[in-house]
């Protein structure tokens, strides 16, 4: 008995993760774009903590309130890309991706009751830094236009599903979660950013 | 038999999970599973961390979950400093006078003030982190690499926590008062090592 509970533990550590694409080598195209903001864990920490801000302001859902933050995430992804699209490349966008992340995580973590305005202002400027840190990695326009729309669709399906996900947690204790959560992603993007820019 | 040929069967599959023994680690080991490693394998930042979880626990709520909170972002300031090379005179004594304070606070099961328990818990967040501030390895790795370790911090408080959570019970105050002695102890035990 305890041999073949062995055997089952040895199996379950042994299991790797199944991707249908590798996120980045061998994946192109929409697929590649579309998994990018989901495997880079800056991204994925910036539109998290951005999500979770929204999410700690309401529900997200109510879109009489709220529809204000996802839809300035998504203009803020359109404009990167289109200055993107016009050869627009600056050079700190991973700082600014970290830099979104960190706040977006120092205002999770304080739970503090935000205004409109600003909530908008982070998803817009954690949309942009995100679009403006995924620059397609190809020569032909039709297929960075096709590499861009996949990142599209990934950052907002995972925005989707973050603010979906931080919403449904009401109870006190997965409060204090999310909170410590945030605080994990600032001091995680705060010491990387310091690292970036003392190099 | 089929006892035999599920034993076989248990060694065959530890065989296939065999992989190359490398002498350089490489990106994984500088990268999250490094940032994983690197406060569990130092027993004086394992303490300590375990210490944070113990008090926030027996002071209660906010406590609880105010302390967890606090240290990460203090501690990022500290890892700041470290990287930008800003020295802090005695990094490792701060880090196991972290250990003897925490620990007599628990063991004498002192009460303060919650601003007060977070100033002294944010002190000495500093000391952990300006010494992983500087080992933070440059590269693409720092993402993985910090948040590594600032959740290996975090699951340590959790386990302070948990095992704080037992002073709820007459017979659990008295462990965990124990468990904050025998943290000073190691406390004293490293700055010994030091001095």
């Amino acid at each position: 008995m305890i041999a073949r509970i062995g055997i089952a533990v040895v199996f379950l550590f042994a299991s790797d993760a199944a991707l249908a694409h590798a996120p980045f080598s061998g994946a192109g195209g929409f697929y590649g774009g579309l998994l990018h903001p989901w495997f880079v864990p800056v991204h994925l920490m910036a539109i998290v903590a951005t999500a979770a801000v929204i999410a700690q302001q309401g529900s997200p859902w109510n879109w009489s309130m709220h529809w204000h933050a996802p839809a300035a995430f998504a203009i803020g992804l359109a404009a990167g890309f289109i200055a993107i699209a016009c050869a627009y490349a600056p050079e700190f966008s991973g700082e600014a991706v970290l830099a979104v992340a960190a706040m977006a995580g120092l205002l999770t973590a304080l739970a503090l009751p935000l205004r409109a305005i600003l909530v908008a202002t982070i998803a817009t400027a954690s949309g942009a830094a995100v679009a403006l840190d995924s620059p397609p990695d190809v020569i032909s326009l039709r297929e960075a236009i096709v590499i861009q729309l996949g990142t599209f669709c990934g950052a907002i399906l995972l925005m989707a599903a973050a603010l979906e996900g931080a919403s449904r947690l009401h109870r006190g204790w997965q409060r204090i979660g999310i909170r410590i959560l945030g605080s994990w992603i600032a001091a995680s993007a705060v010491l990387v950013l310091a690292l970036q820019l003392a190099q | 038999m089929r006892s035999r040929v599920t034993r076989y069967l248990l060694v065959f599959s530890l065989l296939l999970m065999a992989v190359p023994a490398h002498a350089h680690t490489g990106s994984v080991a500088g990268g999250f599973v490094g940032g994983l490693e690197h406060p569990v394998f130092g027993p004086d930042h394992v303490v300590a961390m375990v210490a944070v979880g113990l008090w926030g626990a027996f002071l209660g709520p906010p406590a609880i979950y105010l302390l967890p909170v606090v240290f990460p972002l203090v501690m990022a300031f500290g890892g700041v400093l470290g990287i930008l090379g800003v020295p802090l005179p005695g990094t490792e004594i701060g880090i196991a006078t972290s250990a003897i304070v925490l620990g007599l606070m628990v063991a004498t099961a002192v009460r303060p003030p919650i601003w007060s328990a977070a100033v002294v818990v944010g002190a000495f967040a500093i000391f952990h982190g300006h010494s992983h501030g500087a080992e933070l390895p440059p590269g693409a790795d720092a993402i993985a690499f910090s948040a590594g370790f600032v959740i290996a911090t975090g699951l340590l408080h959790l386990t302070g926590i948990a095992f704080g959570l037992l002073a709820c019970w007459p017979v659990g105050v008295i462990a965990v008062r124990t468990a904050g002695a025998l943290i000073a102890c190691a406390g004293f035990v490293f700055l010994s090592r030091l001095v």
